[in-house]
């Protein structure tokens, strides 16, 4: 379908401009909004991911396309509600206390948006309560956070000893990445998952997401 | 041969002697000299006391008045967060070039007039009067893509590469009229070398690299030039896709992050390119041993060949073993330089 296919060029070109205006004819001419994310933006997303893991983008580009995506979501996002869809999950993210790195952070909120979860975005250099009073008043079921230096990692860890100290550990997953991670880093401070980047950081999502209604 | 004598002749691709060492420190030689690194970051005396004695412990041939990329900015104006104990940080939501006309207002911050620039300025003057016939004293200042990020806000700059071409070029215009000033204020208090830290480059791939950021780097190592020191060009991160053009900055040294191996840098950069790095300062230099840290050094010795300056990656990171830092200058003294 040859829409379908101009709204993903616009998200894969970062043409904020172009995805809004085709988003709205679309909608105009009554295509489901659903189907723009499942068949337009997740697959446009994607593609930006493995370009950008390539080295065929680079971060401009994948912020001009995450731009691009969240003009066409502002106009998908309120019909979704309307219409009573559930999104696929509801996520809490953050940059840990004391790290101001919040680049890699935004690319995997978009991702996530793009992926259908609702995202509450509460920026960088986050205290733990802050995290917490979020998943209280969100109701999240996933929690992700984002550390880049080697001496906030351990805030990932003060984070998920604060969830636990609130007694909300078991209502959440939590998803953890940013250059330093690894697996085995995730694994040792308790965290439910790790990914090396944005595109597997919603598949990795989704998987937490059955898990926890398994 | 001093350290300063080693350093100039590697660089004008002389026999140097052994192989030179200039690995960067800040908060690791603030937490050697026992003081808090506000202190560090504010007080020139500090800086140069522990950059001293860091250099004089570990045998380093040089001294750095290096410390946060944060210096141009609060001059200027903008919003900084200061800890008691680590690098201040500008704060990206209330960035000066929130407003992008702001920047027609700006003026060119002066390095005499107080400040944190002039606090630079006076440690250069220190190192200089202490130690400037021994080790070779480095300024620092930032490049054209980090100033602009540090004004702009790093998230904004990205996007202002293909929604505002015309404000990029102006405000790469201003952070080199900036830091070209502020070059020639350190290299007259003594600097023989200014360091251009320039990490947001990393990110934006070989076209803006070339088209935006490029011009104005080889402005800056041009104007070093001529003021008679010499440059270190400095991009954190991933340059595997911008090192061919890195090569045509005109920069003295090009010091290297770990994700680029030497073999590339010197492929790419040609013979007469004097390189330095690039051992991974947490993994290996931090995490590991003296035997990795000697082993990954011969590596990049052996890729890098002739014109290899000792360092690593990035700064030495703060609780890095000092029997590690220790095996880096046992490596460099134990290997002449081709
Ligand atoms: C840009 C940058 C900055 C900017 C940040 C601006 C901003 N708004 O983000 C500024 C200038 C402010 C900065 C400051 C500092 N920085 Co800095 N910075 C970088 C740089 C160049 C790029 C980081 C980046 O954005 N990468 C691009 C994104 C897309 O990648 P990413 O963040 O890794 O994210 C991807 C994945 O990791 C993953 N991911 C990320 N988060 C999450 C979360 C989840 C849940 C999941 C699943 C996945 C995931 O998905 C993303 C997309 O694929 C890196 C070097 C480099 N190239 O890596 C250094 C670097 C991270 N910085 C470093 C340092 C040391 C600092 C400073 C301490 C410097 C100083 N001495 O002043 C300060 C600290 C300030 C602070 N308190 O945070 C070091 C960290 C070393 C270490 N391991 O500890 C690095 C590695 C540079 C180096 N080689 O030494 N920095």
């Amino acid at each position: 379908m040859p829409e379908f296919e101009k709204l993903h060029q616009a998200v894969l070109d970062g043409d904020q401009k172009a995805a809004r205006s085709l988003t709205e004819a679309m909608l105009a001419e009554g295509v489901a909004p659903l189907d723009m994310i499942t068949k337009a933006m997740v697959p446009a997303m994607d593609e930006v991911g493995r370009r950008f893991e390539c080295e065929e983008y680079f971060v401009p580009e994948l912020l001009l396309s995450a731009r691009a995506m969240k003009a066409s979501m502002e106009l998908l996002r309120p019909l979704l509600t309307a219409s009573g869809a559930q999104p696929a999950g509801r996520v809490v993210i953050g940059t840990v206390k004391g790290d101001l790195h919040d680049i890699g952070k935004n690319l995997v909120a978009s991702m996530l948006e793009g992926g259908g979860f609702e995202v509450v975005d509460l920026g960088a250099d986050v205290a733990p309560e802050k995290f917490i009073e979020a998943v209280k008043q969100s109701g999240a079921q996933i929690v992700a956070l984002s550390a880049l230096l080697t001496v906030t990692m351990p805030s990932m860890r003060t984070t998920i000893d604060a969830l636990n100290q609130a007694g909300i550990r078991n209502q959440v997953k939590v998803m953890v990445g940013g250059a330093p991670v690894t697996s085995q880093f995730a694994t040792e401070i308790g965290a439910d998952g790790y990914s090396e980047n944005a595109s597997a950081a919603v598949q990795l999502a989704r998987k937490l997401m059955a898990g926890s209604q398994a | 041969m001093t350290g300063r004598e080693r350093i100039l002749a590697a660089l004008d691709g002389k026999p140097a002697g052994s192989l030179p060492l200039m690995p960067i420190t800040m908060m690791f030689a603030g937490d050697f000299a026992g003081v808090r690194y506000f202190d560090y970051a504010t007080r020139a005396e500090v800086l140069a006391e522990a950059q001293l004695r860091t250099a004089e412990r570990f045998g380093f041939d040089y001294v750095s008045a290096i410390s946060d990329p944060a210096r141009e900015t609060a001059d200027l104006g903008g919003a900084v967060e200061w800890f008691d104990n680590q690098p201040p940080a500008i704060i990206e939501s209330r960035a000066l070039l929130h407003d992008k006309s702001t920047l027609g207002r700006l003026s060119l911050p002066s390095p005499e007039a107080p400040g944190r620039m002039k606090d630079r300025v006076e440690a250069i003057r220190i190192l200089k009067r202490e130690a400037g016939n021994d080790l070779l004293v480095e300024g620092w200042i930032e490049g054209p893509c980090a100033l602009g990020a540090d004004l702009r806000g790093l998230n904004s700059l990205m996007l202002d590469f293909t929604d505002d071409e015309d404000f990029v070029r102006a405000l790469v215009d201003f952070a080199i009229e900036t830091e070209i000033g502020f070059a020639r204020a350190q290299v007259e208090a003594g600097a023989d070398l200014i360091g251009i830290g320039d990490a947001a480059a990393s990110l934006i791939g070989p076209r803006l690299y070339r088209e935006f950021i490029l011009p104005g780097e080889q402005r800056l190592t041009s104007a070093i030039r001529a003021m008679g020191a010499r440059s270190r060009l400095h991009i954190c991160g991933n340059t595997r896709r911008i090192i061919g053009d890195m090569a045509r900055a005109g920069a003295g040294m090009i010091d290297l992050d770990y994700f680029t191996p030497l073999a590339e840098a010197r492929a790419a950069c040609g013979p007469a390119q004097p390189l330095a790095g690039n051992i991974d300062p947490v993994r290996t230099l931090r995490d590991g041993t003296p035997e990795t840290v000697t082993e990954a050094l011969e590596h990049c010795w052996e890729e890098s060949g002739p014109l290899y300056i000792v360092a690593a990656g990035c700064e030495i990171a703060r609780g890095t073993p000092y029997e590690n830092v220790e095996a880096m200058a046992r490596f460099a003294r134990d290997h002449a330089a081709a």
